[in-house]
This record gives structure tokens, C-alpha cells and sequence, in this order.
């Protein structure tokens, strides 16, 4: 059991090219979330969607120089903070991410089924990535 | 209540109640303490001890019968700490892959 999630993935582009990709407000907005965005310590952003129902995420960006990014992150209308960590390396040519997700633990734990709930109602619209899985989730009970 | 998983986390934290837990949930029927003692080679306050913890987390649940306190497993905090992570293990997992399409695209 963990608090932390990690994940590693090798992209085949440079480091400038995939840092833009996570820092840039319009290129995020085009693989991620419709973001308010800038890479500047202490900015305040805004993840969010044009459809209606969605729940924002929210947060302050702690770290943003070339190739680490940290920002907190906190699903608007809970008071949990949880941490979002992007850092990049040079690998001959190519890039590696790591992406570190920390204090998941923070959660309450009997907010988990409403706010699966909550993102069943609004964020697939906003995160289409997520409706097959949520849905499985509430099949799966 | 902000705590209740971190108290989860710090309870199966510990080697010693990981496996006093697993005991508890393999005999799926309450225990006395006396017994989870005697499985452990840890004194009866040391057992005690780490029962109070799991308690706390609401990983066990203590009865007292006559002069015997009998204990059960309950692994439904578990699965609400397991909720979060698979979701956004999932969620990571996607968006990531959303990333190296995206990047894949010809500019």
C-alpha cells in the first residue's frame, strides 16, 4: 500500500518539444485539460472544462524550471492537497518523463465513492479519457 | 476525519501488524487475544499495542467476552484507500498515453 504514484514513460521527442507539451496552457489543453496555465512559481491555475458540470482542478505551481515542474493539485470543493510532480531527462535523444503523484493518502476516505460519483457526472464530459473507466468502475459496484 | 487513511497507511505500515492483520483475516473469525499472542512471538502488551493501531484505523474491531477480548478482521478501509490509487493510476496512465499521442503528431 502506497500514497505515492509513479510512473516512467520514454517519449520519442526532445526535451523542449515534451516540456512545452506540460507547461504550455494551449498544449495542455490539447492532450490534458482545458488549462489556465503558466509555468511561474506561485501561479495560481485553473484545470477546467467548457462543458457544464465539471469539476475543477485547482492549484499553485511550486517549482517550474526546465525540466521540473511541481504543482499542487486540489479537486475544487475538497480541502485536499495532493502533489504533482513532472521532471524530464535527456536520454539520447529522446526523453524520459517521470511523473509523481504524492499524498493521495490525504483523501478522506469516505469522500472516494462520492467523488467517483461527482467525476461520473461531469468529468467524463470534461475528460472523455475517463468515461470507459469510470464506467467499468460503477459496473464493476 | 481528513486522517482516517493515513491512519490506515501507518497501521499496515508496520511489518509485525501486516501480518497480524493477515492472521486475522485468514482465521475470518474473531480471535482472542491470547491466541494472536501466542502465534506472535511479541509479548501480550506488544500485541496489544499494535491491535490498538490497527483498532484506530478500523482495520480490527475488539469484543470483550467474559474476561477474553476476541478480535476480527475488517478490510473495508482497504479497499476505500485502494479506490483512490486505482483511480488515479489509471487516470496517469491515460493521460500519459493521451501525451505521447499527442507529441507523436506530425506539426
Amino acid at each position: 500500500m502506497k500514497n505515492v504514484i509513479q510512473k516512467e514513460k520514454v517519449f520519442n521527442h526532445s526535451i523542449d518539444k515534451v516540456w512545452n507539451a506540460i507547461s504550455k496552457a494551449e498544449e495542455i489543453s490539447s492532450w490534458f485539460i482545458q488549462a489556465d496555465f503558466k509555468a511561474e512559481v506561485g501561479y495560481e491555475y485553473t484545470f477546467t472544462s467548457k462543458e457544464e458540470g465539471c469539476v475543477p482542478i485547482t492549484g499553485t505551481v511550486k517549482q517550474a524550471d526546465p525540466y521540473t515542474l511541481v504543482y499542487t493539485w486540489v479537486v475544487q470543493d475538497t480541502d485536499t492537497e495532493t502533489t504533482v510532480k513532472w521532471e524530464l531527462q535527456e536520454l539520447e535523444g529522446k526523453t524520459k518523463l517521470y511523473l509523481e503523484h504524492s499524498g493521495i493518502a490525504n483523501y478522506p476516505a469516505e469522500s472516494a465513492v462520492e467523488m467517483f460519483e461527482s467525476f461520473n457526472g461531469g468529468w467524463d464530459n470534461c475528460v472523455s479519457l475517463l468515461a470507459g473507466y469510470l464506467t467499468e468502475e460503477v459496473h464493476a459496484g | 476525519m481528513q486522517d482516517k487513511i493515513t491512519r490506515v497507511l501507518k497501521a499496515i505500515a508496520d511489518p509485525t501488524r501486516r501480518e497480524i492483520f493477515h492472521a486475522l483475516v485468514v482465521a475470518s473469525a474473531a480471535m482472542p487475544i491470547t491466541q494472536i499472542s501466542g502465534q506472535f512471538q511479541i509479548s501480550r502488551q506488544g500485541v496489544t499495542k499494535h491491535l490498538r493501531t490497527l483498532e484506530d484505523a478500523g482495520l480490527i474491531h475488539i469484543n470483550s467476552k467474559g474476561r477474553e477480548r476476541y478480535c476480527f478482521a475488517d478490510a473495508e478501509p482497504l479497499k476505500e484507500v485502494n479506490h483512490w490509487l486505482k483511480f488515479y493510476e489509471r487516470f496517469w496512465d491515460d493521460s500519459l498515453n493521451n501525451l505521447g499521442t499527442y507529441l507523436d503528431q506530425p506539426s
